[in-house]
C-alpha cells in the first residue's frame, strides 16, 4: 500500500474516495499526519474529484428548497441578521392600474390628513427616541466607568495574584511502548487512562512499516489508578513497525482497528 | 481560491452598485466572510450559486429527490453554522462543496456515519469557479472527456465515485484484479484533471 517513503498514488485515490476499509485507512491516516508531500497529493486528488463530482447532470432545486434553507438559518439566527426582502417599491403604496378622476379632490384631502397624522405620529416618535438615546448614554456611561474600575483592578501593582486550579487536575493519557521486532517482543506501559465502559476493551495495534494491515497486539483495561500494561503479547516475529496504536473496540477485541486511535506514536526513523 | 478576488466589475464601476448588486458580483471569499459574520444574505447568495450543483451531485449518487435535499439542506446548514470548515486558499468553494457533496451522499447511501468531517476535504488552489460560465465550460470539458475514456475505466470509476463501491466490491462485482481497478481508477481521472488543464 505504500511504498518505502510515499503512499501511492492509486491508494491515496481510493483512500480520498473513502473506499478503503477502516483497517486500511489506519497507516494512511498515520502517514498523512508525518507526510507534507503525501498531504499536497491527497489535496490533488480531492481537486480531481470535485472534476469527477461537476460532471453530474445538473438538476433544478426541489421547489420551496431555498425557502426551506432560508428558514432554518433565519431560525437559527439573530433577530439583527433577519433578510430583508426587497420590495420592489419600497417607499409608496404599490402604484395603482386604475385611477377616476373626480376622487382627486377628495384624495387630496385625504393625503393632507394623513399627513399630518403622519407628522404627528413622526414627532411623537422623535420624542419617544431621543428619550431611549438618553437612557442609551446613560446606561453607556455606567457601563464604561465599571470598565474603568476593572481595569483598574486588572492593572493595579497592589493587587494580589492567585491562580486557582482544581485540585486534582485531569492527567493527560499516556502510554510507552517497548518493542523488539526481531524477537517479536512487546511490552507496553500505558497511564492515567480514561475508564472504560462495561463490554470495551482497549486494543494496542503493531502499524506495519510495509503498509500492510495493522496487527492486533493485545487487549487491555486500566485499573482504578487509569494504569494498564501488556506484556509479550503473541504476535509475529521480524514485523518492522512504522508505528503503534491503542483504540476502543468491544469486549473480545477486533482483527481491524476502529476509528477513532485514542492513543498512537511513530516509530522514531533510524538516526532519530 | 486564486481567483475568488478577480470581480470583473472595475473598483469604479463597482463604487455605483447598490450592496445588493455588489454582492451578486462577490468573489466567493468575500460571501464567505460574510457568512462568518453571520450575514444571512451573503449565506442565501452561496446558497443560489452553489445549492443546484451540491443537490446535482447528491442526486447523481442516491437517486432520490427526498435524500438528495436532505444532504444538500445538511451541507449548507453546517456551512452556515462552522464556515470556518472552509478553509479560503484551500481550493475553490465550488470544489470543496462537490467533493463534501458526493462524501456524505455515498455515506447516505450506506447508512452510515459521515466518514470524515468536511472540515478534512482539502483541495488544491484552481480556477475561478466561483463564475458560473467557468464552471460549466469547466463541467463541459470533463463530461466529454469522461465519454471518451475507455468503457472499462469508465464503469471501474463511476462504480466508485457515484455507486460508492469499494476497490474490492468492483473487483468481485467485475472479476478483475484489484490492482487493475486501482490503476484503472487512477489514470481515469488523471486523465480528467489533464483535460480540464488543457
Amino acid at each position: 500500500m505504500t511504498d518505502s517513503i510515499h503512499i501511492s498514488l492509486e491508494d491515496l485515490t481510493l483512500y480520498a474516495m473513502q473506499a478503503l476499509s477502516s483497517a486500511e485507512r489506519v497507516p494512511i491516516r498515520l502517514h498523512l499526519a508525518e507526510c507534507e508531500i503525501c498531504r499536497a497529493e491527497l489535496a490533488a486528488v480531492s481537486g480531481d474529484l470535485a472534476l469527477m463530482a461537476m460532471s453530474a447532470e445538473q438538476h433544478a432545486l426541489p421547489e420551496g428548497a431555498r425557502d426551506r434553507f432560508l428558514t432554518r438559518i433565519g431560525a437559527a439566527a439573530t433577530p439583527a441578521n433577519k433578510i430583508v426582502e426587497i420590495d420592489a417599491y419600497p417607499a409608496g403604496p404599490k402604484p395603482q392600474t386604475r385611477r377616476v378622476q373626480s376622487w382627486i379632490p377628495w384624495t387630496a384631502a385625504a393625503a393632507l390628513l394623513v399627513i399630518a397624522a403622519g407628522l404627528g405620529s413622526l414627532l411623537y416618535r422623535t420624542r419617544l427616541d431621543l428619550q431611549h438615546e438618553t437612557a442609551l448614554t446613560s446606561a453607556q456611561t455606567d457601563e464604561s466607568r465599571r470598565a474603568r474600575e476593572v481595569l483598574e483592578v486588572l492593572t493595579s501593582r497592589d493587587a494580589q495574584r492567585v491562580v486557582l486550579t482544581a485540585g486534582t487536575p485531569h492527567p493527560v493519557p499516556t502510554a510507552r511502548a517497548i518493542y523488539l521486532a526481531s524477537r517479536g517482543a512487546l511490552v507496553l506501559q500505558a497511564n492515567n487512562l480514561a475508564p472504560i465502559e462495561a463490554g470495551k476493551t482497549y486494543e494496542l495495534w503493531i502499524i506495519p512499516a510495509n503498509g500492510s494491515a495493522p496487527i492486533p497486539a493485545g487487549l487491555f483495561r486500566p485499573d482504578a489508578a487509569g494504569s494498564a500494561s501488556v506484556v509479550m503479547p503473541q504476535i509475529p516475529v521480524g514485523v518492522q513497525a512504522k508505528a503503534f496504536g491503542v483504540t476502543i473496540e468491544n469486549a473480545a477485541g477486533s482483527s481491524a482497528p476502529t476509528l477513532p486511535i485514542v492513543l498512537v506514536g511513530a516509530v522514531p526513523s533510524a538516526g532519530e | 481560491m486564486s481567483g475568488d478576488n478577480s470581480n470583473p466589475i472595475s473598483p469604479t464601476g463597482r463604487s455605483s452598485f447598490n450592496q445588493e448588486r455588489t454582492r451578486v458580483a462577490a468573489g466567493d471569499d468575500a460571501l464567505m466572510d460574510g457568512v462568518r459574520s453571520k450575514d444571512q444574505a451573503a449565506m442565501a447568495e452561496i446558497f443560489d450559486r452553489y445549492a443546484g450543483l451540491v443537490y446535482s451531485i447528491s442526486l447523481r449518487v442516491l437517486n432520490d429527490q427526498g435524500y438528495a435535499e436532505d444532504v444538500m439542506q445538511q451541507i449548507f446548514f453546517e456551512v452556515w453554522e462552522r464556515p470556518q470548515s472552509f478553509v479560503p486558499g484551500r481550493g475553490s468553494l465550488a470544489g470543496w462543496l462537490s467533493v463534501v457533496a458526493r462524501n456524505r451522499a455515498i455515506d447516505h447511501l450506506r447508512r452510515g456515519k459521515p466518514s470524515d468531517s468536511i472540515d478534512e476535504v482539502v483541495l488544491p488552489a484552481q480556477s475561478n469557479l466561483s463564475v458560473e460560465a467557468e464552471r460549466r465550460l469547466m463541467m463541459e470539458k470533463v463530461r466529454t472527456r469522461l465519454e471518451l475514456l475507455p468503457k472499462d475505466q469508465q464503469e471501474s470509476l463511476e462504480l466508485a465515485f457515484f455507486e460508492g463501491l469499494s476497490h474490492s466490491e468492483i473487483a468481485a462485482q467485475t472479476g478483475i484484479p484489484l490492482g487493475t481497478i486501482k490503476t484503472r481508477i487512477r489514470s481515469a481521472l488523471h486523465l480528467l484533471r489533464e483535460a480540464v488543464q488543457a
